[in-house]
């Protein structure tokens, strides 16, 4: 018996109703409300929703299900995988989270049973991304697409146009005007590196994301301001972030736009049982109810959450002006493969973190400095390669040794200190930086 | 320099008016609005803006069952929710259970014995504390839940024939862990809204106590708590709760932390397990204090820093006659309309302002209906505290639903009106006896608020 179960015991045996009586008074009545009230059966959840999202769950779940109480154990990805991989599995009875990785690597270690519920309705992927998993041990419960957040008046004050693509985001107008997530710590920022790295290639996506970074006025740490608070008092013009943020904000009249650009991806929320769930039909029922069109589907489209649906049929009932993921990947917007880079993510943000955080201030005045130059017309190729290299190759990048250490940096976790290696990457990084400057400086910039 | 900040300049600039004046002077679209209990007072430096949002996060943050690879380690071993904003949804109001069936979200019970505690406050209950915990982390059982049906009373009749039924909880504890209650007093209290905190810790206390010596009319009184200060090691007048139990932000924030989410401070070192709780007692702690100092004077500077809702439509002419009927029935006695904040080092935004809480901080015999007959320091079981009316016009666009009263019983702003007594008696015949047309006006008022 799992530690929860017992506990779930403990809480039946003593179940005692002992008293009713108006609001305050002193509490010596006899047990009139024993046989009135039911005591729930808890259904315990993981996940790193937070209180919006999951407050609504609780309520209409448990109004659905009177059966049921749903018991949220709160844990980052970083610290959920750890959590879920202790003896009965810490009592969970459901993973739901958006962390595809944990699910792989979860499901590989055999954490999961099979779901059981009825997918009926549910695509199997969306793009290029994977929303059920092959064996039915897990599946998308909801999605959220990547791109920018604008602030149509302070672009127009500037005079610019709003960014269709990455790309565009590398221009010297933009220089000061972007905010962008830390990677190696906002848990939603490693995809969005992916997914420049696939839609570009290596070589060409690490370019693009210096010329980004080049041009970034504010990096966002965890725990600090949001994009939107940064976007929207027009502090900066440009935010890099995930849809649901920027799409909230706006319901409750934040002047605000997201724009999801020619290359975008989608990153799913998905929901496990777990294989050894004390309360497996409490579970099943969880997952059923967080998958119905007008159970879960429908709660995660209030304006306060702003999720994309996995369920097409759900679209038919919103506004127009809902994304549709499903139209919109039809048009090629998500090509990206969330299984093909999931490996790397933690590799990428460490070498993110050394190539374009850590000297970001240095960084952002030699892209000034070479976007003067070539404004002038003057011969500073070199120097922009130097920015613009990555400090290793794909093929390094590849390397499953060289991705094993940087697994666990992920998502909530801390960076912790940094090792030889990142040692090395730093160095390599101010060498560019240190050669770029003198080229510069010769070029008379 | 100081920079006003984002959200304020987003907000200020869509109503034409500044949190915490007021007046407005526009109307303002609705859905700007529910952001309005999240905003800063204006003129945020941008090293107190970054404290500001460090804060946001700390009453955000869902908290993590230790031991765990986290900062946010430390939840329980009991507690009632995750955040902080799990009961104060989007810096607002928490409401009560439809039924028996469904748990208190954004609601708890604050429990005692007769008697006094060592500092003159409420006698924890000797197995179940101050507070019923309906939650504990694994291996550690909850105390149990309270539930709560609801009582129609008899229909009343206000003037020209409209006929109210108010509602009244009965409550009923199931699942008690930790053996009989026996003579245990308890009362049932809703999330409050916690923005212009800052602004009513600033009105000197010089002032609340002068407004409780004043001569009122129709046996108003109102008297001012004093509490007990756990970080000055002293009594002070107590300003925040509902019966105005806890002397200052910082000293509401770390209770709450320790009573409703199981995290210790500095200033609350221990944890919320009562000596028979043996499981909660050996359950794994998230460090010593568990909520770092750092992260305390954040959501201390958050709370003190958020700006309450600018009045909306205030020259409407339906709204000033309400208002002035709020007035001529006697409600501004209490519900003072404005007060003068003094000097601030901490918290200099907050300094030497006229605000319009609609409050005088003071705690009132409330009568029989509304008493939850247990005292609270020098407040006793009619008596709470005039709770600030700033804000209440918006609970339904943003909390979604509108309850009212510490424990949610009222189901609009009529009820509310119709269960004061006590010393609010003659202010709520004169709303009975008052035209619809009049009583209409003066919620339309509230509504403005």
């Amino acid at each position: 018996m799992s530690d929860q179960t017992q506990f779930s015991s403990l809480r039946r045996r003593l179940l005692l109703a002992l008293g009713t009586g108006t609001a305050g008074s002193l509490l010596t009545l006899p047990a009139l409300a024993a046989g009135k009230t039911r005591e729930r059966q808890p259904v315990v959840v993981v996940t790193s929703y937070n209180d919006e999202v999951f407050s609504r769950f609780e309520a209409a779940f448990e109004k659905a299900w009177p059966q049921y109480k749903l018991q949220l154990v709160w844990r980052m990805p970083h610290d959920a995988l750890p959590y879920l991989s202790q003896p009965k599995q810490s009592g969970a009875d459901v993973y739901w989270s958006a962390s595809p990785r944990n699910f792989a690597a979860l499901a590989a270690a055999g954490a999961w049973q099979p779901l059981g519920i009825d997918l009926s309705g549910l695509p199997k992927t969306v793009g290029k991304a994977r929303l059920t998993d092959a064996d039915g041990l897990y599946t998308a419960t909801e999605m959220a697409g990547y791109g920018f957040i604008v602030n149509p008046a302070a672009l127009a004050k500037l005079g610019l146009a709003e960014p269709k693509d990455w790309t565009d985001l590398t221009a010297p107008a933009y220089a000061g005007q972007i905010v962008m997530p830390i990677p190696s710590r906002v848990g939603f920022a490693p995809v969005m590196v992916e997914i420049l790295l696939q839609a570009y290639g290596w070589e060409k996506g690490w370019a693009v994301w210096s010329g980004i970074a080049g041009n970034a006025g504010s990096l966002m740490d965890r725990g600090s301001t949001f994009v939107t608070d940064e976007v929207a008092s027009g502090r900066r013009a440009v935010g890099l972030s995930i849809d649901f943020f920027a799409v909230a904000a706006i319901a409750n009249g934040a002047p605000l736009r997201f724009a999801y650009p020619a290359h975008s991806g989608i990153n799913p929320a998905h929901i496990a049982i777990t294989k050894s769930a004390g309360n497996p039909a409490g579970a099943r029922a969880f997952a059923q109810f967080v998958l119905a069109a007008n159970g879960g589907q429908k709660i995660i489209t209030h304006r306060e959450i702003h999720k994309l649906p996995v369920r097409p049929a759900v679209y038919r009932e919103l506004p127009a002006a809902y994304f549709n993921p499903f139209a919109a990947a039809e048009k090629g917007v998500f090509d990206y493969d969330g299984d093909l880079g999931r490996d790397r993510l933690g590799l990428l943000s460490a070498l993110f973190e050394q190539m374009l955080i850590r000297e970001h201030g240095e960084l952002v005045a030699l892209w000034q400095r070479l976007h003067r130059a070539e404004a002038a017309g003057k011969e500073v190729a070199a120097a922009r390669k130097l920015l613009e290299s990555p400090l290793i190759t794909a093929a390094e990048a590849a390397d499953p040794a060289l991705q094993q250490p940087f697994r666990s940096r992920l998502e909530g976790a801390e960076p912790g200190s940094v090792g030889a290696l990142e040692q090395r990457w730093q160095e390599r990084s101010q060498a560019n930086r240190a050669e770029a400057g003198r080229l510069l400086q010769q070029a008379g910039v | 320099m100081r920079q006003q900040t984002s959200t304020l300049l987003l907000l200020a600039s869509l109503l034409g008016a500044l949190p915490g004046a007021a007046r407005a002077d526009a109307a303002p679209e609705p859905v700007a609005l529910r952001e309005a209990y999240t905003q800063p007072l204006p003129g945020l430096s941008d090293p107190e803006r970054e404290q500001f949002f460090r804060g946001r996060s700390v009453f955000r943050q869902s908290w993590v069952v230790a031991p765990a690879n986290d900062r946010a380690a430390g939840l329980g071993p009991l507690y009632n929710r995750l955040s902080c904003i799990s009961c104060h949804q989007k810096n607002g109001r928490g409401r009560s259970p439809d039924g028996p069936d469904e748990r208190m979200l954004s609601m708890l019970v604050r429990l005692s014995v007769p008697g006094r505690d060592e500092h003159g406050g409420p006698k924890p209950h000797p197995a179940y504390g101050g507070q019923l915990n309906d939650e504990g982390i694994p291996g550690v059982p909850a105390e149990g839940r309270a539930a709560i049906r609801w009582r129609n009373l008899a229909p009343q009749t206000l003037a020209g024939g409209e006929k109210v039924v108010l509602r009244q909880p009965l409550v009923s504890f199931v699942g008690m862990a930790y053996g009989k209650p026996g003579n245990m007093l308890y009362s049932l209290r809703v999330g409050q809204p916690v923005y212009g905190l800052g602004l009513l810790e600033a009105v000197p206390e010089a002032t609340v106590l002068a407004i409780a010596a004043e001569s009122k009319p129709d046996g108003v009184k109102g008297s001012a708590n004093r509490v007990w200060d756990a970080a000055a090691q002293r009594t002070t007048l107590g300003r925040f709760g509902f019966k105005a139990n806890m002397p200052n932000l910082r000293q509401q924030s770390a209770g709450a932390m320790q009573g409703d989410l199981g995290m210790t401070s500095s200033l609350f070192p221990e944890e919320n397990c009562m000596p028979a709780q043996k499981a909660c007692r050996a359950a794994p702690s998230g460090g010593h204090p568990e909520l770092s100092d750092g992260d305390l004077d954040a959501v201390e500077f958050y709370l003190a820093n958020l700006a309450p809702p600018p009045r909306r439509n205030a020259d409407d002419a339906q709204v000033r006659r309400g208002e002035q009927f709020f007035a001529d029935a006697g409600c501004a006695a209490c519900h003072r309309p404005t007060l003068q904040t003094g000097p601030s080092e901490r918290f200099p935004l907050t300094a030497n302002r006229q605000i319009a809480p609609y409050t005088d901080l003071l705690v009132h015999d409330m009568g029989k209906g509304l008493a939850d007959n247990r005292p609270d320091y020098q407040a006793n079981g009619r008596q709470w505290r005039t709770p600030p009316l700033w804000g209440i016009g918006l609970v339904p666009l943003i909390n979604e639903h509108s309850q009212y009263l510490h424990d949610g019983r009222a189901r609009n702003l009529q009820e509310a009106v119709l269960w004061h007594d006590g010393e609010a008696r003659r202010s709520r015949q004169r709303y009975a006896a008052a035209g619809k047309e009049t009583r209409d006006a003066l919620l339309t008022f509230l509504q403005a608020l």
